[in-house]
């Protein structure tokens, strides 16, 4: 991501009529969201938990046991460029190109603290099976020994001071020895006593590649003593550990091998590519009896674009990222059922919240990029036309403000008061206010903040403007109230389950009267913001909240899980709704609960009241409650086929779920207070034409 | 004519310095041979040059080329040297944080001697070479100084540039070994169009396909387009 000023030439705004209730469509195109590479993953099988960093320093946690929803997200912070991930139990460790260890607080979203290893950049950082020793390697040609206690970590030891630097490393099973990739060569240390053992001499490439030395990007330490090592010149080499002779080379492509994985087990393992594919090797034996059992290559998955930097073996599947910035996790089938749910394969593209915010009085959209924030004007139409028409744009969308962060931290979560006036941003670290007059132009700090609001995860503006709401550390909420130009610290919301997890959604009611909360531990907490204090806890649903919304005049919370399961509850009754346990007697329709992305937002038509507007990443849907629900066979997509009836015929065939794809890939839908539907779309072809150079392949007859 | 004379000087200076003297009575015989039998046959009179004068030019040619050659040797002699010296001091530099640190954990008496060393360090440093990237990351050391008991100062090395400088310097190390000469890498225009290309509805490619695909190309070339077409009329009429 460069820091160029990028022209917006996307700023054409179609006007498209769309038929399910005649909504004039702003079709916005003009947020340039580019997601970053990713560096490096960790897997933890216990809590089935995926760690995940990106080369801007961000780390994500994505729950593979809850539909792969990415649960939490730490924001970046410039310098810190993470090149390796561990889990020591619960806690997650990092280590990077800035010569730091970083352990992070999973529950306020954070780093913990830092351990400077002073070695010069650290490439890799390994934890043994015990989790008492934590091992980095080092530019200087250290493996540094850290000993892992309660609250930090502490250096221990250095092991043999080599003359290379130290790419990858790897602990044997037994915590004995660790195997160390570097350049031209592999180490095994004797991690008792420092010395190193053994020198494992790795062969250059051919050709022109025999003047680089070759690098050891990867290295795995089996339990039988065989070492596996992918490097530069895409051998991936099988080695004995105990005689440090070389078994097996297999020449797997012409780049890079950048990543090893194998699963625990140790029956599978897959190296990853600068192709951009992953190959996977299988302990198995080619004849009948089980005698000898050899690593034999068996499958190629070509799932991304470009170099695949980081892999995870899990117990199902193959999970692989990289320079592509995609998520991709690739069922094994000979582990899970084929043709089902389980046995797809997933890609997480874009973030699974939302970085768009929409004031409906002003018209305005607030983007949130990890370094500035920009607000933009929406254009104007005045044209009329059928369902499916360009509309002219009288005015164009214009950028009004464009504000930098100030600090190393990236920005956590941003809000935009729907009347425009306000705007607020907050880091891990930090949090701003400011006052937007003169028309949206001008941006005045608010200097005298509250001392009590220091950061925050989400932020949320009341619809009246009058009152901020900040969630802070254990699930609890800040109340702000916003006189012009100060303001002043009201209450703080806490709920009473006492979870220490952060509150990831924020819903204010159209009336005020309401605040509903979703954290981390799918806990579902509404405020009444007349008394501030807790109104109710709706009943936990295993699976976590991905979007939650008040509906503004039956006060019912309509809450979407990350397994696609739909609940509607009455905050005045405080129970579920009717139509909510007639939706969970018929079920879902199975196309609906296929879907592979969240709903992100939950959004309500002024209009109709018996209207829901929800969306992913390719659909956005409205849910009509005054229609029947879809039976399991009924064809769910349905929309053309209705259009192409005659109107009488239409009622009898239309179910509750209208469904359209027209707009891709959508990052926000929602809904203006003129009634219009403002689409942000993010086509993926713009996001692959930013992204850094693949490999040249030469193909056949081009 | 006067190529004679000159063949035979040539042919005497690639002879050498050595042989030249043994030879010089053949040749000067020779010339003299030469002289008598030209000097009858032309109407012009030869250049007179002398054959001490030529021979005396030859050795003094001669001595220059082995003089800069030897001079060169030596320029390159004291190039290596100077490296050589400034390595040994990068190490000895690289050596002395570990000891500092070690040092600091120990009696404090140590430190003292310890920022001694530093500070004489500083001095020789100061004196010597001025590029050196650490020598600007140690005079920024004051701020951080600490005063302890007594006449004791701990002063941290200011790490932060040093940091800096090693994490750009790592990752221009993998910027080079993943997108660097050798990496065979193309644009993600080539990788979009062959995919357009090769797919299942075959299109053009991407910069065609996609309107606003490198605008700021498509400008200038328009730009450029137009004037050629301008230059080219300008001649026609």
């Amino acid at each position: 991501m460069t820091k160029k000023q990028r022209k917006f030439s996307d700023r054409k705004e179609k006007k498209t009529e769309v038929k399910m209730g005649e909504f004039k469509v702003h079709r916005v195109r003009f947020f340039d969201y580019m997601p970053t590479a990713i560096r490096a993953m960790a897997f933890n099988s216990r809590t089935e938990r995926l760690a995940l960093a990106r080369a801007d320093g961000a780390l994500e946690i994505f729950n593979f046991a809850d539909n792969y929803f990415q649960e939490k997200v730490i924001p970046g912070q410039d310098g810190r460029a993470v090149e390796a991930l561990c889990w020591v139990g619960q806690r997650l460790f990092s280590a990077g190109l800035n010569g730091e260890i970083t352990e992070y607080d999973l529950e306020n979203l954070r780093p913990r603290y830092t351990v400077e290893a002073y070695g010069g950049p650290i490439w890799t950082i390994s934890s043994n099976s015990h989790g008492t020793l934590l091992a980095v390697g080092c530019e200087d040609g250290t493996v540094k020994m850290f000993e892992i206690l309660e609250e930090r970590i502490q250096f221990q030891r250095n092991l043999d001071r080599q003359k290379g630097r130290i790419i990858s490393l790897s602990w044997h099973p037994s915590g004995t020895l660790i195997a160390a990739g570097m350049m031209d060569m592999i180490r095994i240390f004797d991690a008792e006593t420092g010395r190193a053992t053994h020198r494992l001499l790795v062969e250059r490439g051919v050709g022109a590649s025999k003047s680089k030395e070759v690098v050891v990007w990867s290295i795995v330490f089996l339990s039988d003593h065989t070492i596996v090592s992918g490097d530069s010149a895409g051998k991936v080499q099988i080695w004995d550990g105990v005689t440090g002779t070389l078994v097996r080379t297999h020449l797997v492509t012409k780049w890079d091998v950048l990543a090893l994985s194998v699963s625990k087990d140790e029956s599978s393992l897959v190296a990853g590519t600068s192709e951009g594919t992953v190959v996977q090797f299988q302990f198995i034996s080619s004849t009948v009896d089980q005698q000898d059992k050899e690593w034999v290559r068996t499958r190629t998955f070509k799932n991304h674009s470009h170099d695949v930097r980081a892999l995870a073996h899990t117990e199902t599947a193959v999970v692989s990222g990289g320079m592509d910035t995609q998520l991709v996790v690739r069922p094994l089938l000979e582990k899970v059922e084929k043709n089902t749910q389980e046995s797809a394969l997933r890609k997480m593209t874009l973030p699974h919240r939302s970085l768009v915010c929409c004031a409906k009085k002003a018209g305005l959209l607030l983007f949130q990029f990890p370094d500035h924030l920009e607000l933009w004007r929406l254009g104007e139409s005045d044209g009329h036309g059928k369902p499916g028409d360009s509309l002219p744009v009288k005015r164009k969308p214009e950028k009004l403000i464009q504000l930098k962060r100030k600090g190393e931290d990236h920005i956590c979560c941003s809000a935009l008061s729907p009347c425009g006036g306000w705007l607020a941003y907050s880091t891990v670290t930090s949090f701003r206010l400011y006052r937007l007059q003169n028309n949206n132009i001008s941006v005045t700090k608010v200097s005298k903040l509250p001392k009590d609001l220091r950061w925050a995860h989400q932020l949320c503006f009341s619809p009246d403007s009058s009152k901020l709401f900040a969630s802070s550390s254990h699930s609890s909420v800040i109340v702000i109230a916003l006189n012009q130009p100060e303001c002043k610290y009201l209450h703080t919301l806490k709920p009473k389950s006492g979870s220490r997890q952060p509150v990831h959604l924020l819903f204010a009611s159209e009336d005020g009267k309401w605040l509903a909360t979703a954290n981390a531990d799918c806990e579902i907490h509404v405020y009444n913001l007349d008394k501030l204090k807790l109104h109710c806890t709706v009943p936990v649903y295993s699976s976590c909240p991905t979007a939650i919304a008040i509906h503004p005049t039956t006060s019912n919370l309509v809450a979407v899980h990350a397994d696609q399961q739909i609940f509607e509850f009455s905050l005045v009754q405080k129970e579920y709704t009717e139509w909510s346990r007639k939706l969970q007697k018929q079920g879902l329709h199975s196309l609906w609960l296929e879907r592979d992305t969240p709903i992100t937002r939950v959004a309500f038509n002024p209009k109709n009241p018996a209207h829901i507007i929800l969306h992913d990443m390719f659909m956005f849907c409205i849910i009509d409650q005054s229609l029947p629900l879809p039976e399991a066979k009924t064809p769910f997509y349905n929309q053309i086929t209705l259009r192409s009836l005659p109107e009488p015929q239409r009622l009898v065939h239309s179910h509750a779920f209208k469904i359209c794809k027209n707009f891709q890939h959508l990052m926000c839908v929602s809904l203006l207070e003129d009634h219009s539907l403002v689409v942000v779309e993010r086509p993926l072809l713009n996001i692959m034409s930013q992204l850094p150079a693949p490999v040249r392949q030469k193909k056949f007859a081009t | 004519m006067t190529c004679m004379y000159e063949l035979a000087n040539m042919a005497k200076k690639q002879r050498g310095k050595s042989a030249s003297s043994s030879k010089t009575a053949n040749i000067k015989h020779q010339t003299d041979h030469f002289s008598l039998m030209l000097e009858s046959s032309d109407d012009e009179a030869p250049e007179e040059v002398t054959f001490e004068d030529s021979k005396a030019e030859a050795l003094r040619s001669m001595k220059q080329a082995l003089d800069t050659a030897r001079r060169e040797k030596e320029q390159l002699k004291e190039k290596r040297r100077k490296r050589q010296e400034l390595f040994q001091e990068q190490k000895k530099r690289k050596l002395l944080p570990a000891d500092v640190l070690e040092e600091i954990d120990s009696a404090p008496s140590k430190t003292q001697k310890q920022c001694q060393e530093e500070a004489d360090e500083e001095q020789q440093e100061a004196e010597e070479d001025e590029q050196r990237k650490k020598k600007r990351k140690r005079s920024g050391k004051l701020a951080h100084a600490r005063n302890l008991k007594g006449n004791y100062t701990v002063q941290t090395a200011k790490e932060r540039d040093s940091a800096s400088f090693q994490q750009q310097a790592a990752e221009d190390f993998l910027q080079s070994r993943m997108y660097g000469p050798g990496s065979c890498r193309t644009t993600s225009n080539e990788l979009l169009s062959l995919q357009n290309k090769t797919g299942r509805n075959k299109s053009a490619a991407v910069q065609f396909v996609k309107k606003d695909w490198a605008c700021n190309e498509k400008a200038k070339a328009e730009k450029l387009k137009k004037r050629w077409v301008h230059k080219q009329q300008i001649p026609s009429c």
